[in-house]
């Protein structure tokens, strides 16, 4: 009934994906409140909200972090429905959650049934560099064939943690430009359309 | 659907009326002669025409479609003539009574000569007493019906994707158990949302006389139940009155597919509450209770507990039991009998149910609890909540709102876990803080020996107050040199009172967590007062053991606070002691300044002195305490020999 939230800041609602442990809730944390944590305990959804100033303009970001296990698919599917952006993260020190990505770019163009949605391949765990198990070339390879950008990050040292939500952001928010433009693109169709046929008459 | 009617809602005076009539006729009175509404009802009734030109479309029937152009004529002359022609909605309406039926018939039957001024007047006349009768009503609800019409009209656009909801995964007119699994209450009472929400509203109405008499407006009420139908509880909420909460929990169990005591059940419920009497039904009752299935059972026990509570106000809304049975029993599928049975006996036989007013889980507008417990409290709301959402989502019901809700709710968890976790963090810190402490004093002191009165003032937080500390004075720093035993003790034992003050509450706390799963056979020691478990049980020893302990450490603490209590008066002796000598020093000294550089070096002197003399007493200090948790040790050792 109260329609003042879409008329507050843009909205961009971000899920994070990938295998457990891989550093999902510490990339999240990390954004949110500046802080890592050690301790490893398994999330089974969180989700935080945040303000930010993307390219000037007041924004809001959804940031909705999911668990990693298979045993939370069910509810999995509810939340990738109303995501409008994938930060798709492996650990670059474990080939398994790398192998795993591939499953949950699956599971996403399933659900959101669009392949050009907003979405990035992050490797996280850079600063553990010489316990690397994925070969770069590797991961800028897949990233190519699934035609998303591929960004390397660090939630210990907060290498590149800004700059994967804020590119998945900006995409977010070019991607709902474009749509708004279409459909009113094919209101003014019908438009001309109705005229034609007036027209006609 | 909610417009199939539109007409009734502005008259809601003549079912009002009509059950009045039966019921009551001292309320009717009341409310014939209210005059005092005279101006708002015109009021309400030109904005109520405006309502309803905007409603027009919706109009479900035709037979008044030919008519509605006149009648609008009439009503910019007066408009409290308007209305007419109700009388169409009782033919469809099925529970109306015999006589209303024959009086629609005079008044259809009048209707084509409606127009004509004559009939008008008598017309008007009925009119108004209807029409009186529920200014009064219209008065208080007038703001929320204003809002509920138009939220009435924004609803339409949002109706076709909710309508789903409704339509696949209705509340009414399901078995109890699924109602209260598709719309429960999140704080693990099991009960229909709809259920807990008209009772907890008439609970705070049982003593109003209307109670249970007055019908609702049915517009109004079939709006309800489609709000409640499609999960809108907040927004119904905010329409209740005293007729639509009754009608609207008698609707609900009215459309339960079965007596809520269960079809198999019905017979022998019947059966004792006929042949048997006092304690014997009672026992009957609840033996038959038993077999009630657990959602049913609690229904059953939140409806009857709630009746009782209206006729325990009999002398307000002229309830007993009999009566309500009367009024209610035909809802209930049960004979009145029965239902006096059962309300003469609910309160023993449930015992265990008590009517709590439920407090939805937050919303993100709302402010989080502070306290771990409501914490804990809110959190398994919210998660009963979300696990809902995702129920009705898995189950295909997706709607915008829906998925809003579902992050807002995880947005809350995540709050509120965290806020948790910070919280038990501190809770660890403050705990590691005071073992730590004892090792603080050291540095305070010994960066401001010279003001030596105020650390002791600071180790001991509340203290009488402190007289300020002499600035330059040597004599003042000698005096308080001289009776540094007493300070260092003073200094040392409330720090190691603190650290076995939170031991024991440890210990204490472990205690009863070993004492909560054991099984209730114990036994108590007479002299002692401990709690014996039997020899064989595993925790026996523990839990003596802990007792011991306690006791121990309880003495200790005792001692202790004795202690502290003596050396704060010698501080405050000292205080006062030093302020005269200051004084006296002051006098004395006046003409004679004491040379600079003697006086910084004896200072000096005094510093270093003071801070080896602090940390001594610090390591005593923790000695002590070590000796002290031994010698308790050994004691709780010999106590449990005894045993």
């Amino acid at each position: 009934m109260s329609k003042k939230p879409t008329v507050g800041p843009a909205l961009h609602k971000v899920i994070m994906v990938g295998s457990g442990g891989v550093g999902k809730s510490a990339l999240t944390l990390q954004f949110m409140y500046d802080e890592f944590v050690e301790d490893y305990e398994p999330t089974k959804a969180d989700s935080y909200r945040k303000k930010v100033v993307l390219d000037g303009e007041e924004v809001q970001i959804d940031i909705l972090d999911t668990a990693g296990q298979e045993d939370y698919a069910a509810i999995r599917d509810n939340y990738f429905r109303s995501g409008e952006g994938f930060l798709c993260v492996f650990s670059i020190t474990d080939d398994e959650s790398f192998q795993a990505t591939q499953e949950f770019r699956e599971q996403i163009l399933r659900v959101k049934n669009d392949e050009s949605i907003p979405f990035l391949l992050v490797g996280n765990k850079c600063d553990l560099n010489d316990k690397r198990k994925v070969p770069l070339s590797e991961c800028q390879l897949r990233a190519q064939q699934w035609a998303v950008p591929y960004v390397e990050t660090s939630a210990k040292t907060r290498e590149n943690v800004d700059k994967v939500f804020f590119d998945l952001m900006r995409e977010i928010r070019s991607r709902k430009t474009e749509d708004s433009k279409a459909t009113s693109g094919r209101a003014k169709d019908r438009c001309k359309k109705r005229r034609l046929k007036c027209t006609l008459l | 659907m909610e417009f199939d009617s539109p007409e009734e809602k502005e008259f809601p005076g003549l079912y009002a009326a009509e059950a009045a009539d039966s019921k009551s006729k001292k309320s009717k009175e009341e409310s014939d002669f209210d005059e005092d509404h005279e101006h708002n009802k015109k009021d309400l009734l030109i904005g109520r025409r405006k309502d309803k030109k905007d409603k027009g479309k919706d109009r479900g029937y035709a037979a008044l479609e030919g008519e509605s152009s006149p009648e609008e004529e009439l009503e910019t002359k007066s408009p409290s003539k308007s209305k007419k022609s109700k009388t169409f909605k009782f033919v469809s309406s099925k529970s109306k009574e015999k006589r209303e039926k024959s009086r629609d018939k005079e008044k259809s039957v009048e209707e084509p000569a409606h127009k004509a001024k004559d009939t008008d007047k008598d017309k008007d006349k009925e009119r108004e007493r209807h029409d009186e009768k529920e200014v009064k009503k219209k008065d208080k609800k007038k703001d929320k019906k204003d809002k509920k019409s138009k939220q009435l009209s924004q609803q339409q656009d949002e109706d076709a994707e909710e309508e789903d909801l409704a339509m696949g995964c209705p509340v009414f007119g399901v078995s109890v158990s699924l109602a209260t699994e598709r719309s429960r209450c999140h704080d693990g009472i099991d009960l229909p949302m709809v259920v807990r929400d008209c009772i907890d509203y008439l609970q705070e109405q049982t003593h109003n006389f209307v109670i249970y008499k007055v019908e609702p407006i049915k517009a109004e009420l079939l709006h309800l139940k489609r709000l409640y139908n499609n999960r809108e509880h907040d927004e119904a909420l905010n329409l209740f009155n005293v007729p639509l909460a009754c009608g609207l929990l008698k609707l609900y169990l009215r459309d339960l597919p079965e007596p809520m005591l269960t079809t198999d059940l019905m017979y022998d419920f019947e059966d004792v509450a006929r042949h048997q009497k006092g304690r014997e039904q009672r026992i009957g009752l609840q033996q038959l209770m038993e077999q009630v299935p657990k959602c049913n059972r609690t229904l059953v026990g939140w409806v009857m507990l709630h009746f009782y509570a209206v006729t325990d106000q009999e002398r307000y809304n002229k309830l007993n039991h009999e009566s309500i049975a009367v009024l209610l029993s035909p809802t209930l599928q049960m004979s009145a009998q029965l239902m006096v049975a059962l309300l003469r006996h609910c309160r023993l036989l449930f015992a265990d149910i008590q009517l709590i007013p439920y407090v939805p889980p937050l919303t993100a507008a709302s402010k989080l609890p502070e306290d771990p417990e409501d914490i804990q409290m809110e959190l398994r709301k919210q998660d009963s909540l979300l696990a809902q959402i995702h129920s009705e989502m898995n189950a295909g019901f997706i709607t915008k709102k829906r998925e809003e809700q579902l992050w807002e709710v995880q947005r809350i968890i995540t709050q509120l876990k965290r806020k948790l976790r910070s919280f038990e963090k501190k809770q660890e810190k403050s705990i590691e803080e005071l073992d730590g402490s004892v090792i603080q004093p050291v540095p305070v002191t010994a960066t401001a020996p010279v003001v030596v009165p105020v650390p002791v003032g600071e180790d001991i937080t509340d203290s009488n107050n402190q007289p300020p500390a002499p600035p330059n004075s040597t004599v003042t720093t000698i005096s308080t040199e001289e009776h540094k035993p007493g300070r260092r003790a003073s200094s040392s034992s409330p720090v190691t009172h603190n650290i076995d003050v939170s031991d024991c509450i440890q210990v204490h706390r472990n205690e009863e967590h070993s004492s909560s799963p054991s099984p209730p056979l114990y036994t108590i020691d007479r002299e002692s007062g401990f709690v014996l478990l039997p020899e064989t049980n595993p925790h026996r020893e523990e839990l003596l053991r802990l007792q011991i302990e306690y006791d121990e450490l309880m003495a200790l603490q005792n001692e202790l606070k004795a202690r502290i209590k003596a050396e704060r008066n010698e501080v405050y002796r000292l205080n006062k002691l030093c302020e005269m000598q200051l004084l006296k020093h002051q006098a004395a000294a006046g003409a004679q300044p004491p040379k600079e550089a003697d006086y910084e070096r004896i200072i000096e002197h005094y510093k270093r002195e003071n801070a080896l003399l602090e940390h001594k007493k610090q390591m005593l200090g923790k000695e002590l305490k070590e000796e002290r948790r031994a010698c308790i040790a050994l004691q709780v050792e010999l106590r449990l020999q005894q045993f």
